[in-house]
Formats: C-alpha cells, structure tokens, sequence
C-alpha cells in the first residue's frame, strides 16, 4: 500500500471512530483488499481466506469506534485479520484430528507437510499475540510492507527487539527459553 | 468475492457498525441511571424525575450514539446539569424560608441560580472547543434535562426558572460568539 493512501486511511479510521459515516464506504474499500491478500497469504485457500477476511472485517467495524488515532490504522487491522486467521487455522488443525475411517483422507502425499507449515504458523500467530501492541504494530509492518508510525533507524530498532521479543515468546512453550 | 457480495457485506458491517456504537453509547451512559433514581428518591416529585431522565436518558444515548460535536456535548452538558438539580434537591430538603410573616420555598431561586451558573459553564466549554451550533443544542438539552428532574419540585415553574437562569447565562456567549465570526 502506498504511504499515501495509508495516511488518509488513517484519518478516515479516525473520522469512523467519531462516527463520520460518510467515511464508511471508503474505508471498506481500503481495507477489504489488505484484510483478504493478508488472510489469503496465511491460510492459502480462497473459501477459508475469504471467511477469515469476512469476520475479521466484521471486528474491525464492531471494534471502529474503539480505534485509537494515534496508531496506524493498517497494522491494527491487520493484527485482527491475523487472529482471525490464527482461529480458522486452529479449528483446520482440529478437523485433522479425524476418526480412524477418515484418517486416510488426511493422509494425503504433502499433507504432513502442509500441517506441519500451519502449526507453525498458528504457533507464530500465538506468540504474535503476546506481544506488545508496539512490538505486533512494527513485525506486521516490516513482514506485509505496511506503513508503521515510524520508519527509519526507529524502526529498525523496534524491529530487531520485537523480533527478540518474538523468539522468546515463540521457544517458550517448548522450554527453549 | 464479486461486486453483489461485497455489496452484501458492507450492508452487513455497517449494520454491525451502528448495533455496536448504539451499543457502546447505551452501556457508556447506563451509570446517569443513578443519577435519575437518586433525583426520584430524594425529590418532592419522583413521577417528573423519572420523566425528565427518561428523556435525558434518551437524548443521551442517542447523542452518544450518533458521535462527532454532538457526543462531545453530552458530560459537559451532564455536569453542568448537576449544578442546578444538586441546588434544588438540597433547597428542597431545606424546605422553605420565612420572612416578615411570608413564607418562600428555596426551590425557584436555587434552580435559576444553578440554571444560570449551568449555562456559563456550557458557554465557557463551547467557547473554548470553538464547538458548533450542535453542541450548543445538545449540551443545553442535556443539561436542562439533567437540571428539571430536582427543578420540577415546585411543579413547572421550578422547570422555567431553570431555563430563564440557563438562558441568562448562556445567551449573552452565543451572542459573543457569534459577534466573534462576523470579524
């Protein structure tokens, strides 16, 4: 997304809060592609990304008028997309678990491999959400090219803590911390 | 998703949209219920109490709902209503005073004074939000209502000399204001 359009969604976010809605329309629109291209990049199946993207923009409007104008409008909205993500994923994850008669449906050649991919990112969502919203608003700008509220050596410096941050919550469950 | 489907889900957002600020505005503004069963409990009058903060009530949620100018002007509005409906019940559990053999309640002056002290708060607040002719209206409605649940207590000439006294103090800062944007 161009720095541009980012900063005048910002403001139309703020507009929404205070319950502008003339900005509606245009908010949606800016939204709905960055909600659904972030969606369709984690769960990489149009139906599911498509759900995701669907309740993930029911949040954000439920949540607009919660929306602080001092943040940036995109990595919010996209940390509530990567949520909603994180549950589809976990809900595919128990669908997995399937009786003896089925097991040989989901064991189909690259299968073990995909599941693997989605635990890992479901386990990289999981720590994501542990973090600070500062730490989650910096990684979702430097991984998806989001414009954040700093740029430059700031956000390298927030990155590369964030990062850190993100390791040790990542090796935690598994007592490597 | 096509167009028609998009289409449907902006419907459906915006739906969610307006449920959850109605939402938000009901359960933000659910504490001023004490405010209107303590006036009902401690006035003379709780039938005109409860009248009055229904409509409060009301306008306040809505107000709430609705945002921008017009959701800035409902505590303003609610806090300087306090002023005059405390004076009141305060007059009223006073009762009445007795001079040179007649006898006066301390209801009609306290709601006038409170009315007019009610209105330079609202004025100053405006003046210095530079607020719109929106949060004018609103913040007097709310505060009227706030102020003639305990003013009803001399029946509704308690209600009048709140907004004499209310108009008293705000009128001359609309006229300033708006002798201000002519310049």
């Amino acid at each position: 997304m161009e720095k541009g359009s980012a900063l005048s969604l910002d403001s139309l976010m703020a507009r929404l809060a205070e319950g502008d809605r003339s900005s509606f329309t245009q908010v949606f629109e800016q939204l709905w592609p960055v909600v659904f291209r972030l969606c369709r990049a984690i769960l990489k199946h149009e139906a599911d990304a498509s759900d995701a993207a669907q309740q993930a923009m029911e949040k954000i409007f439920v949540r607009a008028s919660d929306y602080d104008a001092s943040k940036k409008a995109i990595p919010w909205a996209l940390a509530i997309a990567s949520w909603e993500c994180r549950t589809i994923l976990r809900k595919r994850g128990r669908r997995r678990e399937v009786p003896e008669g089925d097991a040989e449906v989901a064991l189909t050649p690259g299968s073990d491999d995909d599941h693997a991919q989605q635990e890992l990112v479901v386990a990289a969502l999981e720590a994501l959400g542990t973090l600070s919203a500062t730490d989650r608003e910096a990684l979702i700008a430097t991984f998806w090219e989001e414009a954040a509220s700093v740029s430059g050596p700031t956000l390298r410096k927030r990155r590369e803590r964030a990062l850190d941050r993100l390791r040790i919550a990542f090796r935690r469950p598994y007592g490597l911390s | 998703m096509d167009s028609a489907n998009l289409e449907q889900l902006q419907t459906r957002l915006r739906i969610k949209y307006e449920w959850s600020r109605a939402l938000r505005a009901f359960i933000g503004f659910a504490p001023v219920t004490a405010v209107v069963a303590l006036a009902a409990l401690v006035g003379k009058r709780p039938e005109s109490a409860l009248f009055f903060g229904t409509l409060m009530f009301t306008s306040g949620v809505l107000l709430l709902w609705y945002g921008r100018d017009l959701r800035r002007a409902v505590l303003p509005g609610l806090i300087a209503g306090l002023l005059p409906l405390t004076l009141a019940l305060c007059a009223n559990s006073f009762g009445h005073v007795c001079l040179d053999g007649s006898c006066t309640t301390l209801c009609l002056p306290a709601c006038t004074a409170g009315g007019l002290f009610s209105g330079l708060a609202i004025s100053w607040v405006g003046h210095r939000g530079r607020y719109g002719l929106g949060f004018w209206l609103s913040a007097s409605s709310i505060a009227l209502l706030t102020g003639a649940m305990g003013c009803s207590c001399i029946g509704y000439s308690g209600v009048v000399g709140l907004a004499l006294g209310y108009g008293a103090g705000v009128v001359p800062a609309l006229g300033v204001r708006r002798l201000l944007r002519g310049r």
